[in-house]
């Protein structure tokens, strides 16, 4: 049935979606023509693309950062050849409960740092605000531009076994990745050229360009050369890459907190040739470290006085500060309660069931079954501090018992999904990994925008669930089909 | 009617130029029905212009910027106010119906702020205390007043032991503090009884007698009474803040309310001086303020004694050394 020797080892894991094999074990008409065209390469000629990839990443220093690993800090992505596939029809559903979600989250976070309706409402209990470590009563009654909180998301989105699509988490603040979505892309486009227009694979390029001219139209002077900067937090920062990146795609200034200043409420770079007044700040470093006067006040990364600049109107700020409160893991459980509380609509795409630690009768249900769950910070990222159920230890899950027990309100636990499975090329061979999905929504004066794509993170470990690329995870390139 | 002319000078001096100072001032006094601002100037030397925001307590805060470089910085608040005696609590609802309404403002947003416990490892001990010492049917009022005289009468008055860094635990180790700490401990001790408790800053004036916090700035708590309001205590003093007290800000801690924050860029030291005096009305004011001056060296800006003499590395120290001043 399988025409290639790729195959002979390809054992589709049970109870899991896959996303190039169908329960018939036939090929999904979307990977065909891809299948097609592997089968006529052999194998020494998908060897040497596959180095050529592995070089081509390292010449173009397409680096991420591991934080205490001990070793050099710069570690290459790991990148797999064998392209994921989404069809037309998935993506137009994936855009559209995006777009539903961002929009709300938008409102969500407008409406908590303003008549906070939703808590009068009973629909969100302020007590989870209220202890969210990222709500900030800086922000209250801050007009920010056009009402957009979260400019730049990147929704982490899961596949259970029935190819159900779920909402993993938000990520509202400073979501990074974007730049191997769009490397990875160019990264194919070398290693099998014709096969891009044969398949009808949707571009991402437009990204740079989309975020530009949204970062353009958030200027608060209206002069024809606004100045729009990159804040990056340098170069010990694991995107340090990205921001590079970026800033090169759209011809903006990459800067540091030092390169800036704050004077008579207004945002100036240290230039050559004087101060330069900025209108626009893409900033990738994060709200507790971005204004040592407001918030920490031993933060060299920041700027001092650029929360007073932003609250004036003087500089945009993307994204804005404080978005943390709607991305924070307990508030996730409400998002579905707010589509509906705002939108009047039921919520397109699903949330992950999640218990909150914070509430005991949920803490007790999870502590009798939690080989069955994966336990995470409320306000963790990158896979950092998590507890997978099913493969710890009976210490591990103590320890991490113990943790939980001192800070409930910190945590919340969710039953493992079994992540859709998609071929990867390995020695030669076809094999199954489990794989995620980043889309990256762009959100401007004008509505919100997705480039079909993003990035799909792949866990490289036989049988692993986490994808995290400090946790062992690869990338692969992500078509969208005509 | 109690007219009150108070000055308050506080003075950075650096022993080297520093740049790119911002600031943070909460110096405006609250006007409500209590607290009338008869006239209230601010003079900051380089006369930055200075941005006034109303916080999320309410609060005026104000903010500016001094980017070129300078070795002082002196911000003057010369307060012409106008206090009125408050009613002190009439306390003639039953206790029970008091404890009862405080329950339930529980998970209520405008009180949500002020009943959060702020974790220390005194916690169990400070419960203990408190569930010793029950007293039968005694209403709210009656046991903050407890609280304010037990804080009063347990912990020492001592000016230096503590800075605006020391927290909670080593307040309770040293039984010991100034009148931040004082209203820190008993805002602890109100909040574990479920009686919202704020923060407040300010200064204590009076002609007559002489109270702990005058010459500086004060600070006390104010407890969320049910019928009542917020009522303000005074641990440092044992007393009720009434037309004594002017108030300039209210919060959840000391941190929300400091009078004076910034950070600036250089490789200097500072020292702070503060010098708060009250006259009325009346009097040649500016002279005769008394000068009871703190100086200062907070312990993370030791003298940097491997400054290099090279001016090129002089300025890219001064240029990555960002200090951190606050009153």
């Amino acid at each position: 049935m399988h025409h290639s020797a790729y195959f002979s080892d390809y054992n589709p894991a049970p109870n899991t979606w896959d996303e190039m094999f169908g329960t018939d074990a036939q090929i999904r008409g979307h990977y065909e023509k891809v299948i097609e065209y592997l089968t006529r390469e052999s194998i020494d000629e998908l060897n040497k693309k596959e180095d050529l990839a592995k070089r081509l990443f390292m010449s173009q220093g397409i680096t991420f950062t591991v934080y205490n690993s001990g070793e050099g800090i710069e570690k290459i992505f790991p990148f797999d050849i064998i392209p994921r596939i989404i069809t037309g029809q998935e993506w137009a559903f994936v855009e559209k409960g995006i777009k539903q979600r961002l929009h709300v989250l938008n409102l969500f976070l407008k409406d908590v740092y303003s008549n906070q309706f939703i808590i009068k409402d009973g629909i969100v209990p302020a007590d989870i605000i209220y202890s969210c470590p990222h709500f900030l009563r800086e922000m209250h009654n801050v007009k920010v531009p056009y009402d957009v909180y979260v400019h730049i998301a990147g929704i982490d989105l899961i596949r259970d076994y029935d190819g159900t699509f779920y909402v993993l988490e938000d990520n509202l603040r400073t979501p990074s990745g974007v730049s191997y979505m769009l490397e990875n892309r160019e990264i194919t486009k070398r290693l099998f050229p014709d096969l891009l227009p044969q398949c009808g694979v949707r571009s991402v390029t437009e990204y740079p360009n989309i975020l530009y001219r949204n970062l353009l139209s958030l200027s608060p002077r209206q002069i024809p050369h606004p100045t729009i900067v990159l804040l990056s937090p340098g170069i010990y920062n694991s995107a340090y890459f990205e921001h590079t990146t970026l800033a090169r795609l759209m011809g903006v200034e990459l800067v540091e907190g030092r390169d800036l200043v704050v004077a008579n409420h207004k945002v100036y770079m240290k230039t050559t040739t004087g101060l330069q007044q900025v209108d626009v700040i893409y900033r990738r470093v994060d709200d507790e470290f971005l204004d040592p006067l407001v918030f920490n006040p031993s933060s060299v990364l920041g700027v001092a006085g650029i929360l007073g600049a932003y609250r004036k109107g003087n500089v945009a700020i993307v994204n804005a500060i404080g978005n943390g409160v709607a991305d924070d893991k307990a508030i996730y459980t409400y998002v579905p309660d707010m589509i509906r509380y705002y939108l009047n609509e039921e919520p397109i795409l699903k949330n992950v069931p999640t218990y909150q630690l914070g509430n005991p009768e949920e803490a007790e249900y999870v502590f009798g079954n939690l080989n069955k769950m994966v336990v995470k910070r409320t306000n963790g990222s990158g896979g950092y501090g998590m507890l997978m159920g099913h493969a710890a230890t009976q210490q591990e899950m103590d320890d991490y018992k113990a943790e939980i027990i001192k800070n409930p309100r910190d945590f919340i636990a969710q039953p493992t999904i079994s992540l859709s499975a998609a071929p990867c090329y390995m020695q030669g061979k076809l094999t199954p990994r489990r794989i995620d999905l980043r889309p990256y929504a762009l959100c401007g004066p004008d509505g919100i925008e997705i480039v079909p794509g993003g990035l799909t993170r792949v866990a490289l470990r036989e049988g692993s669930l986490v994808v995290n690329s400090s946790q062992g995870g690869g990338s692969k390139d992500t078509w969208v089909l005509v | 009617m109690p007219e009150f002319k108070i000055q308050h000078i506080t003075k950075y001096t650096y022993d080297g130029p520093v740049r790119d100072s911002a600031n943070q001032i909460i110096l405006y006094p609250i006007k409500d029905d209590y607290q009338e601002v008869i006239k209230h100037e601010i003079k900051i030397s380089g006369d930055p212009s200075v941005d006034i925001h109303i916080d999320y307590y309410g609060n005026e805060v104000g903010d500016f910027t001094y980017i070129e470089p300078h070795s002082t910085l002196e911000i003057t608040s010369r307060i012409w106010v106008n206090t009125k005696h408050r009613m002190y609590p009439m306390d003639d609802i039953f206790a029970e119906q008091q404890w009862e309404d405080l329950r339930q403002l529980h998970g209520q947003v405008a009180y949500i702020d002020f009943l959060r416990q702020e974790y220390f490892d005194g916690l169990d001990e400070l419960q203990q205390i408190i569930n010793k010492d029950k007293v039968a049917n005694e209403t709210p009022y009656q046991l903050a007043m407890r609280f304010c005289k037990y804080v009063y009468e347990n912990f020492e008055y001592i000016k230096g032991v503590t800075t605006v860094e020391t927290t909670l635990d080593e307040i309770w180790a040293l039984k010991a503090g100034v009148c931040q700490d004082f209203a820190h401990i008993l805002m602890e001790m109100l909040r574990l009884v479920n009686i919202p408790a704020r923060y407040v800053s300010g200064y204590i004036c009076s002609s007559k007698s002489h109270w702990r916090g005058e010459g500086a700035t004060h600070a006390w708590a104010e407890a969320y009474l049910p019928g009542y309001g917020w009522l303000g205590l005074d641990p440092t003093n044992n007393i009720i803040a009434n037309e004594n007290h002017v108030r300039l800000a209210v919060g959840r801690n000391f941190s929300d309310c400091s009078p004076v924050k910034g950070v600036y860029k250089g490789a200097a030291t500072h020292s702070l001086e503060v010098a708060v005096s009250v006259g009325n009305p009346g009097d040649s004011h500016t002279e005769d303020y008394d000068h009871e001056v703190h100086h200062e060296t907070p312990p993370a800006l030791k003298k940097l004694t491997q400054v290099p003499q090279n001016s090129y590395r002089l300025y890219l120290e001064m240029m990555q050394q960002q200090q951190q001043q606050q009153q």
